[in-house]
């Protein structure tokens, strides 16, 4: 939107929200970043500082939720403004869950062994890093208003449902050698699919953004990976 | 979606040497709120006007192009004027009932399109007006008060129900609630929402809250043109027009 309003503050107020957002989003995507490294080098002592992150992140979402009000009650926004502004609200609840996923993972490292094999944690990885990607992706598509990016993102979560059932198998296969790998087995299933389910947010927000930018929802439902389709 | 009662082709107005509507293309469809925003001056208050002939009375106005009702051309010089004026109402953005009774307000417009021959059916026809103006309730113990004696928002109603007390089939509204407080605005918006069920109504508005709230279609003028016209719902969530947008969003400089 080239023309601003006329009223300066409104104005102001919209960019705020905008500005609140990326930072969230920004510090929502370190946090699921420090949460990875923390699980592949099963680093036990940055889980603190993960789970710390996340009150930072939880901060935003209750300044975002004031701004959001505030812009309702005073400018009644309409049109772009209003997709604007209820679309913050819907991407600030997908940014804190999240944050809430990344910070499960990091409480699951703590019963981890150190000499976890490393097809296990390569499966993983791929998995965590496609995750970030996603994520980095749909927040570049929010500050540049870029319909084409968030509509990828949105499409390409069917590889994150592929690499999801690898990484599950892997661990699968895992346990299934040794009923004594069962205990930390279950923290690993329960970090792949809250990746997962993270994954499913970032999705989320691709929806919301395309909606922001054009208006309209998305048609017909996203391509879905093999297992989620069964 | 409901038929079209009123249709403008290529309707243009001048007063004098200046243009006030340039080709004006717009279709009002029946038993339904039709809201005209747009800043002061652009047009919607003409517009409204060539529905009832309104700018006849003032002289260095000059309308051409096509406006019909059911199909009939409103600007036919044998039209007759007042038979038109009966089919569709107007309610102005400043109540201005007539230095009479309330009953007579009513009963005034009836009595001179020749309804209601005798004093039942007057009193019948008051009734009936102020009941579907939300109005009855309040005043039916004061009939013969004046009409200057209620408060602005009461004054409106009593407008309205002299609007419908005729039996028409338009109501047109000029910014109804400007001078109104926001309960008699709401009571307006109420009324609105009840007579459209048996009226066409378009409504010329400089609230958009309002625009969305009472209106099913919304058309967007300025400076003499109507830029975009659609769904109520359309207009405000995402205009196609960058202007309408613009405007709506108050970004107009």
């Amino acid at each position: 939107m080239s023309n601003e309003h006329t009223v300066k503050s409104y104005e102001e107020e919209l960019q705020n929200l905008k500005d609140s957002l990326i930072k969230m989003g920004s510090l929502t995507e370190s946090q699921m970043s420090d949460s990875m490294d923390a699980i592949i080098k099963v680093d036990k002592d940055s889980i603190d500082k993960i789970i710390k992150s996340d009150d930072e992140i939880n901060k935003f979402r209750s300044v975002i939720d004031i701004q959001i009000m505030n812009l309702l009650v005073k400018r009644a926004p309409m049109a772009i403004d209003l997709r604007e502004t209820i679309s913050s609200l819907k991407i600030s609840q997908d940014l804190e869950r999240i944050g809430d996923l990344s910070k499960s993972n990091a409480k699951k490292i703590k019963p981890l062994p150190l000499d976890l094999p490393e097809e296990l944690l390569s499966n993983l990885k791929r998995l965590g890093d496609l995750v970030i990607k996603q994520l980095n992706d749909v927040l570049d598509s929010y500050i540049n208003k870029n319909f084409d990016k968030a509509k990828t993102v949105w499409e390409k979560d069917e590889q994150v449902d592929d690499l999801t059932n690898i990484a599950m198998q892997s661990v699968i296969d895992f346990l299934s050698k040794d009923k004594k790998n069962l205990d930390f087995s279950t923290h690993l299933i329960f970090a792949t699919k809250n990746l997962e389910r993270a994954g499913d947010h970032v999705t989320n927000i691709a929806e919301t953004i395309c909606y922001l930018i054009k208006g309209e929802y998305l048609k017909g439902s996203r391509p879905k990976g093999k297992q989620a389709q069964e | 979606m409901n038929k079209v009662k009123i249709k403008s082709k290529n309707l243009n107005v001048h007063y004098g040497q200046k243009q006030a509507l340039f080709d004006v293309n717009l279709d009002l469809n029946e038993k339904e709120v039709t809201a005209l925003i747009g800043p002061s001056g652009c047009g919607k208050s003409t517009f409204i006007r060539c529905i009832n002939r309104m700018n006849d009375v003032i002289d260095i106005c000059k309308v051409t192009g096509n406006i019909e009702i059911d199909g009939v051309e409103v600007n036919d010089k044998n039209l007759d004027v007042v038979s038109l004026r009966e089919r569709v109402g107007m309610v102005f953005q400043k109540p201005n009932p007539f230095p009479k009774s309330i009953y007579e307000n009513i009963s005034y417009g009836p009595k001179i399109h020749g309804k209601g021959d005798t004093k039942s059916e007057l009193d019948e026809i008051v009734e009936n007006s102020l009941k579907k103006s939300a109005l009855w309730e309040e005043v039916k113990d004061r009939l013969d008060e004046p009409g200057t004696s209620l408060s602005g928002g009461q004054q409106q109603r009593l407008c309205i129900a002299r609007a419908i007390s005729v039996n028409p089939e338009v109501i047109l509204m000029d910014e109804p609630c400007s001078a109104l407080d926001p309960i008699a605005t709401a009571k307006i918006e109420e009324l609105i929402d009840d007579l459209k069920k048996t009226y066409t109504i378009v409504i010329v508005t400089h609230s958009m809250a309002q625009a969305v709230r009472v209106s099913q279609k919304t058309g967007f003028f300025h400076l003499g043109k109507l830029i975009e016209v659609g769904k109520t719902e359309k207009i405000f969530k995402n205009p196609d027009n960058k202007m309408t947008q613009d405007y709506i969003t108050g970004r107009f400089g």
